[in-house]
C-alpha cells in the first residue's frame, strides 16, 4: 500500500466515525444543540481557522462536516494526501467537540483536553525570545516507561513545551513523574483525536500573532511552517488513522518523527524513521531546525527555562529567604574593571550546609560588573532578570524583587549537592552570556546573617531609591529618542512597538530602558532608536518619525501610528498584550481586562474575546492591547482625556496598579482613591446599566468628560 | 493557487521578438522568421528520412511505385542508414569539443591561461582511471590524465573508461546488446563506413550502431567535455543570475558570447573584469563591461560565474537587434550564419574564433590555448572600441528579466540532498533523500528536459508549457542547454517565486530543500551529469535506472547532436519523448525499433515516444512516469 493509499484509508475510517457520532448527537441533542470548546472566542479553532466559517449548533457541526468532505479528494498527489489530513484533523476536532456537549466536562487531571486561548497568547513571547524553542507531540506509548520519561525530561531541560496524547501519559504516571502546564508537560488526552487541541494552539497562534485571515488556508499552513517550531514524535504502532493525522502535521509543517518500521515510508525533514527512542529528541530538533541555547552552568541541578513556573512547597523546602520577614536583598551594581576579579564567587557566612533545614533566613546577593559599555542605566535591566535566571533552577523558586525577594530552595536541591554558592554560579554565568556586550567582567557577593545585611540593605534601598527618581523623571518629554521593538515579529511580522518611557511594550516585559539596553547589546536588533525631532501633534503624540520608523519597521503594513490615542491610528499588538483595553459606549469609558481574568466584562466579551478584535498587527480603533503598568501612565489615553476614562477593571488588576493609579490620577484629576471608582467584577459583570448606575453612584470623572470623539 | 501571470510568457517574449524585428526592418536585416517562410514547405523526402544521396547514382527518393533505391537499398535501409549519419554527426560534434577541453587541459600551467580550479575532482577521476595520484604535482597529473583521456578517441582495444560509472545492471545491458562504445572516433569511421555505398542496410544494424555511437558521446566525448571543464573552471554550484534580454545594458558595452565551449568564454568573462578594460571603457562613455550569454555558452558562464543569459538558440538574433551588441563573439555549434550580414547592419562586431566554426562576414581571431589570454584582451578591446560606433537612435533593449538559481551539478545536488539528510538516521552523499521524496509520492518523478529550439515548434512554448504541466504534477525537472534557457527566461528557476507554480509536493521539497523546482545542470554536453545522476539513484535505490520513474524529453530539438543524445539517453535506461520526428517517419521498421515495444527495448529497457502534440506529449510521460511507479508498487 502507497503512503497516500493509507493516508486516504485513515481519513475515510475518521470521517466514518465522525459523521456517526454527530448524526447520534443530533439523534439525542437536535440540531439546534449548542456545540463549543470553553474559553476560546475561536469556535471551533480549527475549522474556523482553515474555513473561516465559525460553528455553533450540531446542524452546523453537521454542515461543516460536508465541508470538509469535499476536502477529501483521491487523486495520487501530496496536495489531496495534505487536504485528507487536514479532513482527518478536522474530524478529530468535531469527535472533541461533542465530548464537551451540553456543559461536560470530559478532561480530569492530569488531562487538558481543550486549552483555553489565555494559554496560546502566553506563549507567545516565550517562543518568540526562545525561552520556549519548540512544542513536542508526543503520540502513543514509549517502548517502556523509562523512556518516556527520559524522552520527556530531555525535551523538558531544553525548555519545550511537551503535549502527550496517548498511553504516554499513563507512563508518567507510573514512574510519578510531575506534568502541567506550569512544567511545561502538557498531557492532552487519551484519544487520537485529542491531538487536535495542541494543533487548535498553532492554529490560534497563527490568528492571533500572525493576522491570519480566517479560512485562509493558504496563508495558514505557512504561517504554522515557518513559524510554530512543533514536531511529532508518534511511537509505534502507526495506523492508518495516526499517519493520516500525520499527514496533516506535515501539511502543517510539523515534521513526525516514529520508531515504526513497517509500512511506513521516509520523507525527508517530514516522516523520519529513527528506531532509537533515546535519538527521537535530536532526531526531532534537527528535522525542525530547533536550535538550544547552551549555557553551561556549573550547578549540581538542571538548568532550564521549563522550571521557570516550578512551585516548591514548604515540606519540600530546606531553607527560604524571606525579605518580607528577614533583611534580604538582590542588587546589580556597577564597579570599576580593576575592582573586580571575574568568576570570583564569594559567601559570607555560613553555607547551606550549616544551616537548619526549614529555617528562614537572612540572605543578599550582589552582582558586581564591569564594562567599557555599562551603564548604570542596565543596572535594574539586568536586575529584572534574576528573577527568571534563578527560577530556572530545577528545585529553586524566586519571587519578588530588590529588598521583597523570597527564594526557596527544595531538600532535593541539597542532597543534590546544591548551595548558596550556586546561585553565585548560576547568576554569573547568565549575566556574563545575556549581557555580554556590555559586562566584561562580574563577581557576586553572597551575605548570609542578619546582622551584616541590615547595615547593607539600607544601603540598597538608597540605591534603588535614587533608581526611582531618575525613573519619575524620566518621561516621554525628557529623553531624546524612543525605541522600536520587534521582538514579535518571528511571530507577528506586521506588528511593530514603540516604546518610550511612559508607555512599556504591551507585553510588559520591554521598559525604555530596556529596549535602550537591547540596542546597546544588539544594534542591529529588535530595537532601533526612533529620533523624535519631528512632532506633529503634542496631543495625540503623532510624529514623523514614528511613522516613518512603523513604515519600515511593518514593512509598509502601516503607516501612522499615535502614542497616545485609542481612537487615531492606536497603536497595533502583537498578540501577547498583559491587558486590552476597550470602548465602553454607554459610559464613554472604556474598560480593561487582563489575560489572567477569564471572566465577562461590561462589553459582553471576555478577554479571549476582545483580544480577537486585534492582535497580529492589525490597527482597531477603540481596542488596544497594552501592558499593566501603562494603565497608571499619564499617557494613558492622553488624547481622550487620560486614564479618568476607565470604568471597569478586574478587581485583581485593580489589586495590581492601584498604589501608582490613584497617584496618577490624585495628580492629573485632583481625585483621591480614583481605583475604588473603576467598577470590577463584584459591582457588574456584563450590564452596562448596572455600570453608568454605579460609576454615577461614586461620581467618576467620565461622567463629566466630553463623549469620545468616534 | 498558481498565479502564473508572474511568469514572462510566450506571447510577451514573442512581442518582444516583434520589436526587434522592427528595429531590423529600419536597417534591412534578415530574419530567421523570414527565413522559415522562404523554406516552407520543406521537402517531404527529407523529413521522413526516405532521400538517399550517399552515392552518386542518386539521388534516389522512394515512393509506393519506386520503393528501393538504384542499388536495391529498401526505404527502412535508406532511413536507418540516414539516422545513423545524423547520429554520427551529433556524436563527433560533442566529442570533438570534448577533445578540445582534453586540449586545454594538457596546457595548464600554475601560472598560465588555464589553471587547475577543482584539484580534487581530478585526483577522483584520476583515481577512477587507475592512475597514480600519489606524490604528483597536480599538473604533472592534470597532464597525463589529459593524455589517457585524448587516447580514449583512438585507443586500438577496449571500451570507454567512464562505462564503469553506471550501474551494473546497465553494463551488462550494453555488453549483451554489443553496444559498448569503443575509442570514440572508431564508433564515428564505424558509422559512416557502414552507411557507406554497399554496406549495411539491415535497420537493426543501423539502430544498434546508432545506439552505440551516441554512447561513445554521452559516456565518453560529452562526459569527459563536463567532467574536465568542471577540473578547469570549477564545479558548478548554486548561483543566482539572471536571465532574458533585458540583462543587455543599455550604457555598457555589451559583449554577447555564443557558442559552447567554456575554454573562449572564460577568458572573456576574466578580460571583462579586468581594470585597465574597465577604465577603457569608461574612457569611451560606457559605464563598464557587460557580459551576457547566447546557447550553451551562456549556461557554462552562467553556471560558474552567474553571467545573465540574454537568450537561446533562437533568439541568437535578437540580442544584435536590440542595437546594443558591441562584439558578438562565437566559438562551435549552433551559431547562425545569418549572424554575418546581421551584424553587418549594426555596429556590432561579429569575432569568429574556432578554426571550426568559419564563417563570411565575421572578424576571424583565432584562439588557442597558448595565446587566450592575449586573444581575449584583444576581443574585449575591441568590443570597447566599438561601444562610440553604437547608434542610440537604433538601441532597443526590451524590459524582460527573470531572476534564476543555476549551477546544479551532481556535486551540487547531492549537497542539496545533504542539507535535508537527518544527521541522527542518514548518510550524507548520497541522493536518497531524492528517491525517499519519490518513493513516498511527494514527488511523482523527474523528467530531464533538454534539448533546442525548433522553428517547427513555437520557440520556447513547448519547453515551458511543459515544464508548467510537470511542475503542476509534483514532477522536478532537471534542464539543460536551450530547454534551461527557456525556464530561466519565463521565470522557472526564481528561487523564491517558482515554488508556486509547484504541486503541493514539490512545493514543499523546494521550500525544505531551498531550491527552484527546475534545476538547471548546465549546457548540452552536460547532460552528462544527467547519466551519473540516473546512475547514482539506481545505485541508492538498488533499480535497475529503466525502473525509476524518470524520463528523458528534447520537445523542440534540432541538431545532431541531439539525436546523439536521445541515442544515449535511451541506451542508458530512460525513455526519451520527443516533440520534433527525427527524419525517420518513412520506415515502419525504423519507427518500430525506436518506438516499439520490441526493438531498442528489448536491449536496453528504453524507447523513444514521438509525439508532435505538446499537450499529448505532456500527459504520455506523466502516465510513463506514473506506470513506472505502478510497477514499483509505489
Amino acid at each position: 500500500m502507497t503512503l497516500f493509499e493509507r493516508v486516504f484509508g485513515g481519513n475515510d475510517a475518521v470521517y466514518g466515525l465522525t459523521e456517526a457520532a454527530i448524526d447520534n448527537a443530533i439523534a439525542q441533542y437536535g440540531e439546534s444543540q449548542a456545540v463549543s470548546f470553553p474559553d476560546t472566542a475561536y469556535s471551533l479553532p480549527c475549522y474556523y481557522a482553515v474555513t473561516g466559517v465559525k460553528v455553533g449548533t450540531l446542524g452546523d457541526l453537521k454542515a461543516a462536516l460536508g465541508v470538509v468532505k469535499t476536502l477529501m479528494t483521491r487523486a495520487p498527489r501530496l496536495n489531496d494526501a495534505f487536504m485528507s489530513g487536514v479532513a482527518t484533523a478536522l474530524c478529530a476536532e468535531f469527535i472533541e467537540v461533542l465530548k464537551y456537549i451540553n456543559g461536560a466536562t470530559p478532561y480530569e487531571a492530569p488531562c487538558y483536553g481543550h486549552v483555553p486561548d489565555a494559554f496560546v497568547r502566553n506563549l507567545g513571547v516565550p517562543l518568540v525570545t526562545g525561552d520556549i524553542p519548540g512544542v513536542a507531540v508526543i503520540l502513543g506509548s514509549a517502548p517502556s516507561a523509562e523512556e518516556a520519561v527520559d524522552l520527556v525530561k530531555s525535551y523538558q531541560s531544553q525548555g519545550m513545551l511537551v503535549t502527550l496524547v496517548g498511553g504516554v501519559i499513563d507512563q508518567l504516571l507510573e514512574k510519578g513523574y510531575k506534568t502541567g502546564d506550569n512544567v511545561r508537560v502538557v498531557p492532552l488526552g487519551y484519544d487520537v483525536t485529542a491531538v487536535i487541541h495542541v494543533v487548535s494552539v498553532a492554529l490560534r497562534a497563527a490568528l492571533i500573532f500572525g493576522n491570519i485571515t480566517p479560512g485562509d488556508a493558504g496563508s495558514l499552513m505557512k504561517y504554522t511552517m515557518e513559524r510554530v517550531p512543533a514536531f511529532v514524535n508518534a511511537f509505534k504502532p502507526l495506523d492508518d488513522v495516526i499517519v493520516a493525522c500525520g499527514a496533516g502535521a506535515i501539511a502543517l509543517g510539523f515534521p513526525v518523527v516514529t520508531n515504526e518500521t513497517e509500512n511506513i515510508f521516509r520523507v525527508p525533514k517530514s516522516l523520519i524513521v529513527q528506531e532509537d527512542v533515546s535519538k527521537f529528541n535530536a532526531t526531532s530538533l534537527e528535522a525542525r531546525d530547533i536550535k538550544i541555547k547552551v549555557t553551561k552552568i556549573d550547578i549540581p541541578v538542571s538548568f532550564a527555562s521549563a522550571f521557570e513556573g516550578e512551585i516548591i512547597r514548604r515540606g519540600d523546602m530546606q531553607v527560604e529567604i524571606d525579605g518580607s520577614r528577614m533583611d534580604c536583598f538582590e542588587l546589580v551594581s556597577t564597579k570599576e574593571a580593576a575592582e573586580i576579579e571575574d568568576h570570583k564567587i564569594t559567601v559570607e557566612g555560613p553555607e547551606l550546609d550549616e544551616i537548619p533545614v526549614g529555617s528562614k533566613i537572612s540572605l543578599s546577593y550582589t552582582v558586581e560588573v564591569a564594562g567599557k559599555n555599562m551603564q548604570a542605566d542596565f543596572e535594574s535591566v539586568m536586575e529584572r532578570k534574576i528573577h527568571s535566571f534563578l527560577n530556572c533552577v530545577e528545585g529553586v523558586m524566586h519571587t519578588g524583587q530588590r529588598d521583597m525577594i523570597r527564594i526557596r530552595i527544595s531538600k532535593a536541591d541539597f542532597e543534590a549537592g546544591f548551595r548558596f554558592k550556586h546561585i553565585g554560579e548560576v547568576l554569573y554565568a547568565k549575566i556574563k552570556s545575556e549581557f555580554d556586550a556590555v559586562v566584561d567582567k562580574c563577581q557576586v557577593k553572597i551575605i548570609v546573617g542578619e546582622e551584616q545585611n541590615k547595615e547593607l540593605r539600607k544601603h540598597a534601598n538608597e540605591i534603588f531609591a535614587k533608581r526611582d527618581d531618575r525613573l519619575r523623571s524620566m518621561t516621554d518629554e525628557s529623553v531624546p529618542v524612543y525605541y522600536t521593538c520587534i521582538m514579535c515579529q518571528a511571530f507577528s511580522p506586521s506588528h511593530v512597538c514603540i516604546v518610550t518611557p511612559e508607555r512599556l511594550g504591551l507585553c510588559g516585559a520591554v521598559s525604555w530602558l530596556d529596549a535602550k539596553a537591547t540596542n546597546e547589546l544588539d544594534p542591529q536588533g529588535p530595537c532601533q532608536v526612533v529620533p523624535k525631532d519631528r512632532c506633529i501633534d503634542e496631543n495625540l503624540g503623532r510624529y514623523e518619525d514614528v511613522d516613518e520608523a512603523i513604515f519600515k519597521y511593518s514593512h509598509g503594513a502601516l503607516e501612522h501610528v499615535t502614542l497616545y490615542s485609542l481612537f487615531q491610528d492606536p497603536m497595533t499588538s502583537c498578540g501577547c498584550f498583559e491587558c486590552i483595553c476597550g470602548v465602553e459606549p454607554v459610559s464613554m469609558g472604556v474598560v480593561i481586562t487582563c489575560r489572567e481574568h477569564a471572566g465577562m466584562t461590561p462589553l459582553g466579551m471576555t478577554f479571549s474575546e476582545m483580544a480577537s478584535m486585534t492582535g497580529g498587527g492589525v490597527q482597531t480603533p477603540g481596542f488596544m492591547g497594552h501592558g499593566k503598568q501603562f494603565i497608571a501612565s499619564k499617557k494613558f489615553l492622553k488624547a481622550e482625556g487620560g486614564l479618568g476614562r476607565i470604568v471597569w477593571m478586574p478587581k485583581e488588576l485593580k489589586d495590581q496598579v492601584r498604589e501608582k493609579l490613584d497617584a496618577a490620577a490624585k495628580e492629573l484629576y485632583d481625585v483621591d482613591n480614583f481605583t475604588d471608582l473603576v467598577a470590577d467584577e463584584t459591582v457588574c459583570t456584563e450590564d452596562p446599566e448596572e455600570l453608568l448606575n454605579y460609576l454615577s453612584e461614586v461620581g467618576h470623572p467620565v461622567l463629566s468628560m466630553e463623549p469620545f470623539d468616534m | 493557487m498558481k498565479d502564473w501571470d508572474r511568469l514572462i510568457t510566450v506571447e510577451e517574449m514573442e512581442a518582444a521578438t516583434n520589436t526587434l524585428l522592427e528595429n531590423g526592418k529600419k536597417v534591412g536585416a534578415d530574419s530567421w522568421q523570414q527565413r522559415v517562410k522562404n523554406q516552407t514547405p520543406h521537402c517531404g523526402f527529407g523529413e521522413a528520412g526516405t532521400c538517399c544521396r550517399i552515392c552518386s547514382m542518386g539521388p534516389c527518393r522512394i515512393t509506393p511505385k519506386s520503393p528501393r533505391g538504384i542499388c536495391g537499398c529498401d526505404v527502412h535501409g535508406i532511413v536507418a542508414r540516414n539516422f545513423l549519419r545524423f547520429t554520427a554527426g551529433g556524436s563527433a560534434t560533442h566529442s570533438d569539443h570534448g577533445r578540445e577541453i582534453m586540449h586545454t587541459l594538457h596546457q595548464t600551467k600554475p601560472d598560465g591561461n588555464y589553471q587547475v580550479k577543482d584539484p580534487e575532482k581530478l585526483i577522483r577521476i584520476a583515481k577512477e582511471w587507475n592512475i597514480e595520484t600519489e606524490g604528483k604535482d597536480i599538473y604533472e597529473l592534470a597532464h597525463e590524465v589529459a593524455e589517457i583521456g585524448l587516447l580514449e578517441y583512438g585507443k586500438p582495444f577496449g571500451t570507454q573508461r567512464f562505462l564503469k560509472r553506471a550501474p551494473e545492471h546497465t553494463q551488462k545491458l550494453w555488453k549483451d546488446a554489443e553496444i559498448e562504445p569503443r575509442a570514440i572516433d572508431r564508433e564515428v569511421a564505424t558509422a559512416l563506413h557502414m552507411t557507406h555505398m554497399g554496406c549495411s542496410s539491415l535497420p537493426e544494424a543501423l539502430v544498434r550502431q546508432s545506439l552505440r555511437c551516441g554512447l561513445s558521446d554521452g559516456w565518453g566525448g560529452s562526459m569527459m567535455g563536463t567532467e574536465f571543464s568542471d577540473v578547469m573552471f570549477g564545479t558548478p554550484k548554486p548561483v543566482d543570475t539572471t536571465a532574458n534580454i533585458g540583462v543587455m545594458e543599455k550604457d555598457m558595452v555589451n559583449i554577447v558570447v555564443h557558442g559552447h565551449d567554456p575554454s573562449l568564454s572564460e577568458m572573456i568573462v576574466h578580460y571583462a573584469n579586468d581594470p585597465e578594460m574597465i577604465a577603457l571603457a569608461k574612457g569611451v562613455g560606457a559605464k563598464g563591461i557587460n557580459i551576457a550569454g547566447v546557447c550553451c555558452t551562456a549556461n557554462e558562464v552562467a553556471m560558474r560565474h552567474g553571467i545573465p543569459m540574454a537568450g537561446n538558440f533562437l533568439t541568437q538574433e535578437n540580442v544584435v537587434l536590440t542595437g546594443a551588441c558591441e562584439a558578438i563573439v562565437v566559438d562551435v555549434q549552433c551559431i547562425f550564419p545569418a549572424l554575418g550580414p546581421l551584424s553587418k547592419c549594426f555596429h556590432t562586431k561579429f569575432i569568429t574564433t574556432s578554426p571550426i566554426a568559419r564563417m563570411p562576414d565575421s572578424e576571424f581571431i583565432r584562439f588557442n590555448a597558448e595565446t587566450a589570454g592575449e586573444n581575449a584582451k584583444a576581443i574585449v578591446k575591441m568590443a570597447v572600441e566599438n561601444f562610440s560606433n553604437r547608434n542610440k537612435d537604433l538601441v532597443n533593449i526590451p524590459n524582460q528579466v527573470s531572476k534564476a538559481r543555476v549551477g546544479y551539478s551532481v556535486e551540487a545536488i547531492v549537497k542539496v540532498l545533504d542539507g535535508v539528510a537527518n544527521s541522527q538516521v542518514d548518510e550524507f552523499g548520497t541522493t536518497k533523500p531524492l528517491l525517499e521524496c519519490v518513493t513516498s509520492g511527494v514527488l511523482r518523478g523527474a523528467v530531464a528536459m533538454v534539448g533546442c529550439n525548433n522553428p517547427k515548434i513555437r520557440p520556447d512554448f513547448a519547453h515551458i508549457e511543459l515544464m508548467k504541466k510537470l511542475l503542476e504534477n509534483d514532477i522536478i525537472l532537471i534542464v539543460s542547454g536551450c530547454s534551461a534557457q527557456a525556464a530561466a527566461k519565463a521565470g522557472l528557476m526564481d528561487p523564491e517565486t517558482a515554488k508556486d507554480y509547484c504541486g503541493a509536493g514539490l512545493k514543499r521539497v523546494c521550500e525544505l530543500a531551498n531550491i527552484p523546482p527546475v534545476l538547471h545542470m548546465g549546457s548540452c554536453v552536460d547532460i552528462s551529469r544527467m547519466l551519473i545522476l540516473a546512475s547514482e539513484l539506481s545505485k541508492d535505490s538498488g533499480l535497475p535506472i529503466s525502473k525509476l520513474p524518470v524520463v528523458g524529453c528534447a520537445p523542440e530539438w534540432m541538431s545532431e547532436k541531439a539525436v546523439s543524445i536521445g541515442n544515449y539517453v535511451v541506451a542508458t535506461g530512460l525513455d526519451t519523448f520527443l516533440g520534433v520526428d527525427p527524419y525517420v517517419k518513412g520506415s515502419s521498421e525504423v519507427c518500430d525499433l525506436l518506438t516499439g515495444e520490441h526493438g531498442v527495448k528489448d536491449w536496453v529497457e528504453a524507447n523513444y515516444t514521438v509525439e508532435t502534440d505538446i499537450e499529448k506529449l505532456g500527459d504520455l510521460m506523466i502516465e510513463r512516469i506514473e506506470a513506472k511507479r505502478a510497477a514499483l508498487g509505489i
